[in-house]
């Protein structure tokens, strides 16, 4: 509150108290009183109105203040009226009031949006259940009548399965709390089904796959680290180059697993590297015609935070290396022994 | 004797396919078709092991599931689509051996069968195949051929274990190779060129010669 409103607000108090002082001085002077007695009358009603305007002043700004911060430390600002104290004042029990319906009106919204949103993402994990159920019989069928054919198919079939997978964390992700739990993983069962995921899609793209030795045992959720490998490994078939090679491999020390998976694909320039974590973020490739959406990486990103894992990328020039850091603590390694 | 295995699983492809699958392999498939009578159908067949669905009609597969616990301890292999943490949990806590997310690969799904049915009855199974006097231990990954035994690695032995048992039959290059894949060899079609060769070298100098033929745009055949 500005001394400078606040004075222009009173300015009608002011005035008032302005005639006032003016008719009683003429009435005085009319009356025949001493000058002095006059002029004392007019000091001490001004002393008393600047006085009683000073220590409103201050004390309203007090209370203000302290509304004003209690309102900046709020996360949730609107739901204000729930732990302020209900004013005394006429003007302002009005104005809590209103303060009082806007808040209900918002919590009303907020439930109508958030109930609408889980209906959503409900609808949304159903329907990639429900799909999964004819891409399950194609696969069967295919696998069941081999052909060339079929072959593309399966392929295409692995490509449908990403895109459900990825809605389906993607959907998932911002409650995933509630969905993982965290388990000891044997790193190469993960890598090789992984693998398996996208067996067609490999082969088609006659990917040599090299796999070190990898036999680490980590903790963390493994359908999540399949997925986030599933993305990785999609985007190592998308941006291949001439006799594309795959290469796992995995570094161990006192605290840490990483895991990497290194493509000689085309490679991510260097200038979008810092980027290619953020939501719809496509860069130089995306732009290129290879169909990106900018969601893949950014959900394994995010994924992985929730995780508590490490994911970094390195590409120069040709070929990428996207590593997983799965961290060891001093309780991991003193139950492993 | 043949395994004989329990589809419940309420949408007719997969069921059908799944039979065509299994039996393909080796098993003798039965599936549920009318789900009010699952427990009783189940009885009456007497599976070695059950593949089951979550969402069904009628009782889900978890209420199956428990359902079975109370008489059988066969081993029960869950398929759903839905993979929350949840479903997993509830299956393992209601005495489910497996759990399995659709799409499966079927090649998994057919791996963690034999294994489950390997456990439940474990009594010696045959670990060796033989065709024209050729006799291939899988324990040992040797062949033997009148008395003379040459090693083989685990590409080879893979490679010679596929042949085998579709001995008779011609083997696509690609079906070698998925075959390959599928037990978490990956090999090219250029190595796959050279491990048959080798094969070929290994088995000739135990007297074995022209054993693998070679069908020209085909395959290999034994």
């Amino acid at each position: 509150m500005s001394g400078k409103q606040y004075l222009k607000d009173q300015l009608p108090v002011i005035l008032i108290n302005l005639l006032g002082m003016l008719a009683l001085a003429l009435f005085l002077i009319a009356s025949d009183s001493p000058v002095q007695t006059v002029l004392f009358i007019l000091a001490v009603w001004s002393i008393v109105l600047v006085l009683s305007l000073l220590t409103f002043y201050f004390s309203r700004k007090k209370y203000l203040n302290k509304l004003l911060d209690m309102t900046e430390q709020l996360e949730e600002r609107y739901l204000l009226p729930e732990i302020m104290q209900a004013p005394e004042r006429a003007d302002e029990q009005v104005f809590y009031r209103i303060m009082k319906m806007a808040e209900k009106s918002m919590l009303e919204r907020i439930g109508e949006v958030q109930r609408e949103r889980r209906e959503y993402k409900e609808y949304i994990e159903q329907w990639i259940h429900e799909v999964k159920t004819p891409i399950t019989a194609m696969k069967l069928l295919c696998e069941n009548n081999r052909s060339p054919f079929s072959r593309e198919v399966l392929a295409e079939l692995e490509n449908i399965n990403q895109y459900t997978e990825q809605a389906l964390y993607y959907a998932r992700s911002e409650h995933a709390e509630k969905d993982y739990s965290v388990r000891e993983v044997n790193l190469s069962d993960v890598v090789h089904s992984a693998i398996a995921d996208n067996k067609y899609l490999l082969r088609q793209s006659k990917m040599t796959i090299k796999i070190d030795d990898i036999e680490s045992r980590v903790y963390t959720d493994e359908k999540w680290v399949r997925f986030i490998l599933n993305q990785i490994i999609g985007n190592a078939i998308k941006y291949h180059a001439e006799q594309p090679v795959l290469h796992f491999g995995a570094t161990k020390t006192n605290d840490r697993v990483v895991l990497s998976v290194s493509d000689n694909g085309i490679g991510i320039p260097k200038s979008d590297l810092p980027r290619i974590f953020e939501k719809g973020f496509t860069g130089q490739n995306g732009r290129t015609g290879k169909n990106s959406t900018g969601i893949g990486l950014y959900l394994c990103k995010r994924l992985c935070d929730k995780l508590g894992m490490g994911l970094s990328a390195y590409s120069e020039n040709r070929g990428t290396t996207i590593s997983l850091i799965f961290q060891m603590n001093d309780f991991i390694i003193g139950v492993q022994g | 004797m043949k395994r004989k295995i329990l589809i419940i699983e309420d949408d007719f492809t997969i069921q059908t396919q799944l039979k065509t699958l299994l039996s393909g392999n080796g098993y003798e498939v039965f599936a549920v078709t009318d789900f009010s009578q699952t427990i009783e159908q189940l009885k009456e067949i007497a599976p070695h092991l059950v593949i089951l669905d979550i969402k069904l009609p009628g009782n889900n597969g978890f209420e199956i599931c428990s359902q079975i616990r109370t008489f059988s301890d066969i081993p029960i292999v869950f398929v759903t689509s839905s993979n929350t943490d949840m479903d997993e949990l509830n299956s393992i806590m209601l005495g489910g051996d497996a759990f399995i997310t659709k799409p499966y690969n079927p090649a998994i799904l057919l791996a963690k069968i034999a294994a489950l049915l390997k456990k439940a009855h474990p009594f010696p199974q045959t670990e060796t195949f033989m065709w024209k006097e050729a006799v291939l231990h899988l324990e040992s990954s040797m062949i033997e051929y009148k008395g003379q035994k040459a090693e083989l690695t685990k590409n080879e032995l893979k490679i010679l274990y596929y042949l085998f048992k579709n001995a008779g039959k011609i083997c696509s290059r690609n079906d070698i190779v998925d075959f390959l894949w599928d037990n978490q060899l990956y090999v090219d079609d250029n190595a796959l060129s050279v491990n048959i060769n080798r094969i070929r070298d290994k088995l000739a100098a135990i007297g074995l010669v022209d054993f693998i033929k070679t069908k020209h745009r085909q395959g290999y055949t034994l």
